[in-house]
């Protein structure tokens, strides 16, 4: 059975939500501005085609804002989690794929910068850290299992 | 003969729970999915009313020069003064001092079948193309003097090149009125194919 409520003092997975939703809603806000610059950032990955490109760039910092934002309540905590880790996963591929390939440019994961390689490598590890972070709050967010006492 | 395995309280347990996360990661995952069209719709509506909207269909920051500077030579702003102009003898004299760019505003087929010697094909019909491939060249060039060509007579491109090349920053900018006309009919020497 599924005991539905929703831990109520886990504080480590609070804190870890708070720091990556706030970090994620700045992020956001940084690139909704001027999804221009943030277009051809994506554009420098040379993975998406053309028509991909402002879909994504237009779509992504409220994505951010929002899963930034539901990190922060209990209720929505889990779902945001999860939005964030797969996100995570989307830049930290895209960024290892770009390294791989000798490119050098500029992420605009967190922010529009100046295009180097060793932020390239800054970011893909922000990434690995991101990822390691959402799937803590994800997992502990899950609904706890309430164990049948064996007969 | 091999006995059928007892299925214990706590495998049902496991199945069970095993069930109820699949389900629950499917929902949070469609939740995800309803997210991120909220996020595209929001996006698209902030574009909407953004200062410089972006397009739905991404250009490339080369394609964006490009019609910048497709629509900078097709459509000259009149606020800038028009290029200088100068006849045959001035325009030797800045050849022989070498210290002049010379242009042509042709096309390239033209340009290819006779030019002044030395001179760069920046041809008005293909300008942004042209521009791209002569950055190298023009852009360390915005206080040299530079001359543009074309056919002569009745022929404008040079003047809508010159106007383009005013308005990008280039100081010294000067139009040969006489042209390839000109020069042809005075018999002085040409160069064919598409090196200057």
């Amino acid at each position: 059975m599924i005991d539905r409520s929703a831990p109520r003092h886990d504080y480590p997975a609070l804190a870890i939500s708070v720091g990556i939703g706030i970090l994620f809603v700045i992020s956001g806000m940084a690139k909704i501005g001027d999804p221009g610059d943030f277009a051809d950032n994506i554009f420098g990955f040379a993975i998406l085609p053309p028509a991909f490109i402002s879909p994504l760039a237009l779509g992504l910092p409220p994505f951010e804002i929002l899963c930034g934002l539901l990190m922060l309540a209990p209720r929505t905590r889990r779902v945001a989690a999860l939005g964030l880790m797969l996100l995570s996963v989307i830049f930290f591929a895209a960024l290892a794929s770009a390294l791989a390939r000798g490119l050098t440019l500029d992420c605009g994961c967190f922010g529009v910068g100046a295009p180097s390689r060793q932020r390239m490598w800054l970011e893909a590890g922000l990434n690995v850290l991101l990822f390691a972070g959402t799937l803590i709050v994800y997992l502990r967010s899950l609904p706890k299992m309430r164990r049948l006492a064996p007969i | 003969m091999s006995t059928p395995a007892r299925t214990t309280p706590v495998d049902m347990q496991r199945a069970s729970e095993t069930s109820a996360l699949r389900v629950q990661l499917i929902r949070d995952l469609a939740m995800v999915a309803i997210i991120a069209v909220i996020s595209l719709a929001a996006g698209l509506v902030i574009d909407r009313f953004a200062k410089n909207p972006l397009p739905i269909i991404y250009k490339t920051p080369e394609q964006r020069f490009d019609a910048e500077l497709t629509n900078l030579v097709a459509t000259p702003p009149f606020k800038i003064a028009p290029a200088a102009t100068i006849g045959l003898p001035e325009f030797r004299a800045a050849l022989a001092g070498k210290h002049t760019l010379i242009l042509d505003a042709r096309p390239s087929l033209i340009y290819a079948q006779g030019h002044v010697p030395g001179a760069l094909n920046l041809s008005r019909q293909d300008f942004a193309r042209d521009y791209r491939r002569l950055a190298p060249t023009l852009k360390p060039a915005t206080e040299k003097p530079i001359i543009v060509y074309c056919s002569g007579g009745d022929c404008h491109d040079s003047r809508m090149v010159a106007n383009a090349l005013l308005t990008l920053g280039y100081s010294n900018v000067s139009v040969f009125t006489g042209g390839w006309e000109v020069w042809s009919a005075n018999k002085l020497p040409a160069t064919t194919g598409n090196a200057p």
